[in-house]
């Protein structure tokens, strides 16, 4: 009888300590392992960092105010004589190159990667299904003052034709995708230089070349790097800022720049092929409201030169609705491009579309995101930009399209993910293709 | 007889123990909140809910012209860092990752929260870096730092958010 209400008590003791571990999802303990286990590498490296610089003790430990104290009314207000922050630490150590930038004696670039590796099969005629290597990605960004930031993006792909010799051998082929030096009055004004994905979309200005960052293994075809419906680089300046705007939280930006090249696909890298700059101008809001929510428009324009010497003013208007909290994840876009031949009547509008939805399910801890993606490009015969003659056939530099992509997106890890598709595409006077890709893209 | 009753208050007594143990405890961690600090230097005082989010996400980077803001944080696994993804972010630890990693490579920002490991290390950043902001938890702000109204609320007050 003794052991057993002994037994009883210990019982009901333990009972809130299993209700608490239950209380946790198996998604919740999990995260709580690795944030753990993250903490622990975390203060590991710093006592190690630590013992090395034992020589100069205290020389970069904040010392912390006075005893805490419960929040009260009191508390809320600061005392003077405790405001000097110099007088009562010391300076702390800075892990980003941003807050105080005490006594900076030379720029330290913070440097991130990302890289994919990829696998595809179709079914078109003479394709070899097998793996590539995607991009790799190297990111610089460095806090060169309080108000002056670089940000850099070089990446390194696969191509057939990269390498030397006769036929090119396959290598790899390095490009400075962007590089932008940025100049922060405040919220309201930025202004800066450089190269940049175009703002001119959603897809190009928010995903980059960080395949991990984006639910999809591939991008839209309307964005697609090396694609020429939409210009995907952009060299030049940019003005930029937010305005609170009631909470509708306005975001602007103005640029002036080279625009395309001759080989519509390329911006103006080296300098312009004519005098006429390419502007932009683009709006879009977060309202406060509707916390995930984004929504605006951009206009384009540009002259463009071809190699042959006929010219083209080109004006896009794009659109965007994105609802991006993740369940579940909505995202449209809609752009126009007008073309018109200088000295030609003919005025040609070739629109661009895709709609995006995913949903990150609830179970198996949160780890899996199954997305669907309709895309569609509409290419007219009289765009003379986006088609070229050649022995008297019409042959489309940017094909029109109609294609869907239904995958499921896995997170191995943080920072890394395992994405499986299935697209099906068509293209005016093509066969039908279908194919099965898989992609494993993450950040290091 | 009287070593029954013995056995019998001691089992009553252990019961009631027991039942203590079901009894939230003041400052108990799953009940706390948080409160929002910042160096005396900012010059504000009381801040709406969307504003925090918007300071916190890194979409307003700026107090003024001349004082930029600094988010501190706590390191994973601390109840401060819990209450600011669950009210605030709204997101997991993964999502809050993938959220500054995005914005870094978006050149929106040029570094993610600085992490700290102790109350001690962040108060004292907190005290010495202008313009910084955190939240930490409300039974542990030290004297000397500013906290700041959220919608005109304290903590503990009805209508206060971050708990």
């Amino acid at each position: 009888m003794r052991y057993s209400l002994a037994f009883l008590c210990l019982l009901l003791q333990s009972m809130p300590a299993v209700s608490r571990a239950q209380a946790a999802t198996p998604a919740e303990s999990s995260e709580m392992v690795r944030a753990l286990l993250d903490r622990i590498d975390r203060l590991e490296k710093r006592v190690a960092e630590l013992e090395s610089r034992s020589g100069a003790p205290g020389a970069s430990t904040p010392t912390a105010p006075e005893a805490a104290a419960p929040v009260t009314q009191e508390a809320a207000k600061p005392n003077p004589a405790e405001a000097a922050p110099s007088q009562l630490v010391a300076e702390p150590q800075m892990t980003s190159g941003h807050a105080g930038m005490p006594q900076m004696t030379a720029p330290s670039p913070r440097i991130e990667g990302f890289s994919d590796i990829n696998f595809a099969a179709t079914d078109k005629h003479g394709s070899h299904s097998g793996f590539n290597e995607g991009q790799f990605v190297l990111h610089f960004n460095s806090a060169l003052s309080s108000k002056v930031n670089f940000m850099g993006e070089l990446s390194l792909t696969a191509r057939t034709d990269a390498g030397t010799g006769t036929p090119a051998a396959t290598g790899f082929n390095a490009e400075v995708e962007r590089a932008i030096i940025q100049f922060q009055q405040n919220d309201y004004f930025k202004v800066s230089f450089g190269r940049y994905h175009t703002p001119i979309n959603w897809w190009n200005m928010t995903f980059h070349h960080g395949q991990w960052l984006q639910t999809t293994a591939a991008r839209p075809e309307m964005v697609q790097f090396g694609g020429s419906f939409l210009p995907i680089h952009f060299v030049g300046t940019l003005v930029e800022g937010t305005l609170p705007a009631n909470g509708m939280n306005l975001n602007y930006n103005f640029g002036l720049g080279n625009g395309r090249s001759s080989v519509i696909s390329r911006a103006g890298d080296w300098g312009d092929i004519n005098n006429n700059k390419a502007w932009l101008a683009g709006l879009f809001s977060r309202p406060s409201g509707l916390y995930g929510f984004q929504f605006g428009g951009s206009v384009y324009r540009d002259e463009i030169t071809r190699a042959a010497g006929n010219q083209f003013r080109e004006w896009i208007q794009s659109a965007h609705v994105v609802w991006q909290k993740g369940d579940p994840e909505l995202i449209a876009e809609f752009s126009n491009v007008t073309h018109r031949e200088v000295g030609a009547m003919i005025q040609s509008n070739s629109q661009a579309w895709y709609v995006q939805a995913g949903y990150r399910l609830p179970w198996f801890e949160k780890l899996w995101k199954p997305y669907y993606r309709f895309e569609y490009i509409h290419i007219p015969g009289s765009d003379r930009l986006f088609n070229t003659i050649v022995e008297g056939k019409l042959v489309p530099v940017v094909p029109s399209l109609a294609g869907s992509t239904l995958g499921v997106r896995y997170d191995i890890s943080s920072f890394a993910a395992l994405k499986f598709e299935y697209r099906n595409q068509r293209r005016p006077g093509e066969p039908r293709v279908n194919g099965a890709f898989a992609q494993t893209s993450f950040t290091f | 007889m009287l070593r029954r009753k013995t056995v019998l208050s001691g089992f009553w007594l252990l019961v009631l123990l027991s039942l203590a143990v079901w009894l939230p405890m003041p400052g108990a961690p799953l009940d706390s909140g948080v409160v929002i600090v910042v160096n005396p230097s900012v010059p504000v005082n009381d801040l709406s809910f969307s504003e925090v989010r918007r300071i916190f996400l890194g979409e307003r980077q700026f107090w003024s012209s001349s004082l930029r803001i600094s988010l501190l944080m706590r390191a994973p696994a601390t109840r401060d860092r819990e209450v600011l993804l669950k009210t605030v972010y709204e997101m997991s630890e993964a999502q809050f990752r993938q959220h500054w990693i995005g914005k870094v490579f978006r050149a929106e920002a040029t570094g993610t929260p600085q992490m700290f490991y102790s109350d001690e290390e962040i108060f004292g950043a907190l005290a010495a870096i202008p313009g910084s902001i955190a939240a930490v938890e409300t039974t542990r702000v030290p004297r000397g730092l500013k906290v700041i109204r959220i919608d005109g609320h304290l903590p503990g007050e009805p209508g206060y958010r971050l708990h």
